[in-house]
């Protein structure tokens, strides 16, 4: 079944704990900075935002990889990177218009959300349920219009 | 699915999936300097060489690469023997005697038991293993900006007439997948020099952090379709401004509720 991960800033209280599962799962030492997900203040006060890839139907990531290291798990739904077909241009980084592919300095390698692999640490770790894993409810503009007529 | 031994343990794989690609994923450590997983299998390094064997082959054993070799129903593999040692270790005094100076060789050298070549280094060594990996890559990409000159003793890897790649876009590509690292660059003040070409890098234009070349940036935008402007902001900030505007959306809702 295909997931989201579905992020609703109106209930984010900015703890941070999805950025510490989030590292601690998926990098060796568990550095914040390390993590996939960014809780980020959102300009307004209290108010914070989880950034974290979005996982796009028509994702830049994907399009701008020449070596089709990104693709997309149809298992999961999620985008996720071959670190073993990776050349490293850094194309990727360059072109996510989020901004959601991160380079991890450390070990020199591009890293992503790849949805750990279809259940995602944060979301279960989220104590206010801001980051939420459901099964897509897939709500293209077709179908709106559909609905309302 | 069909089933292999591989060091006395029963292994699945698909039919026609290279050796090597079986046991990397089985966590075996073979070593292999000249593959790379999003080129195709080259064999040239022969590091990752390999004794298979089938019940039915009367004791008689070969010797092949791991990652030419698709897997196959009934093979018996034996990933560290003392044969295959010795056969890696042949290698590695070779490739020693080439790239004496090179820390990689060095290191890979000395676990198979060679902390010194046994034969004449090669004066003006420059750390290539003329794996050719980069020209594949390159050609991989699409750019085809560098290729393998000469024969024999003079082969090297270079641009076309060892003048500036006019096909090379500055992607670094070919000198993040080298295994020995000896293809230079340089990144300053936002140029990046490679091949002895120069290219601009793009900064971002809130912080000025600099990220791809302009060449590349626009060479993505004609090949896949991907809209300039993608490239005109770093990553970090794309993450703020992504943050910002959702802040915005939430805002404008409770507003609107309230």
């Amino acid at each position: 079944m295909k997931q989201r991960l579905y992020v609703k800033p109106e209930l984010c209280t900015g703890c941070r704990t999805c950025e510490l599962a989030c590292s601690f799962t998926n990098t060796v030492d568990g550095k914040p900075r390390r993590s996939r997900i960014y809780p980020l203040p959102a300009g307004y006060p209290d108010m914070y935002v989880p950034v974290v890839c979005l996982h796009c139907d028509d994702p830049a990531c994907a399009k701008s990889c020449l070596v089709d290291a990104i693709t997309r798990n149809e298992e999961t739904g999620g985008m996720e990177l071959d670190q073993d077909k990776c050349v490293r241009c850094m194309a990727c980084i360059a072109a996510c218009p989020f901004g959601c592919a991160l380079l991890d300095t450390q070990y020199d390698q591009v890293v992503k959300c790849d949805l750990c692999g279809g259940d995602p640490v944060c979301a279960r770790f989220c104590p206010t349920k801001a980051l939420e894993c459901r099964p897509a409810v897939l709500t293209t503009r077709k179908k709106l219009a559909g609905s309302s007529s | 699915m069909i089933s292999m031994t591989i060091n006395g343990k029963v292994v699945k794989a698909e039919k026609g999936e290279m050796l090597l690609k079986v046991t990397r994923r089985e966590g075996i450590d073979i070593p292999a300097l000249c593959h790379h997983d999003a080129v195709e299998p080259f064999g040239g390094c022969r590091l990752c060489m390999v004794e298979i064997t089938k019940a039915d082959w009367d004791g008689w054993k070969n010797y092949v690469t791991a990652c030419l070799y698709p897997a196959e129903d009934g093979l018996i593999i034996q990933t560290h023997s003392a044969k295959v040692n010795e056969l890696r270790k042949g290698v590695l005094d070779l490739l020693a005697a080439r790239c004496p100076n090179s820390p990689e060789i060095r290191e890979l050298a000395a676990e198979y038991g060679v902390p010194q070549t046994t034969l004449e280094e090669v004066p003006d060594a420059d750390n290539c293993i003329m794996c050719g990996l980069c020209t594949r890559v390159c050609e991989r990409l699409g750019f085809k900006a560098i290729s393998t000159v000469g024969r024999g003793h003079s082969k090297q890897v270079a641009p076309p007439l060892n003048e500036a790649p006019p096909d090379c876009v500055g992607c670094i590509s070919c000198a993040q997948v080298c295994p020995t690292n000896v293809i230079p660059y340089k990144d300053i003040n936002g140029k990046r020099t490679i091949w002895e070409k120069q290219f601009e890098l793009i900064a971002c234009k809130e912080c000025g952090k600099h990220t791809i070349t302009t060449d590349f940036a626009d060479a993505l935008c004609e090949r896949r379709a991907i809209p300039r402007d993608y490239f005109d902001v770093c990553d970090d900030c794309r993450r703020k401004e992504l943050s910002l505007k959702m802040g915005s959306i939430v805002a404008w809702s409770r507003e609107g509720t309230s």
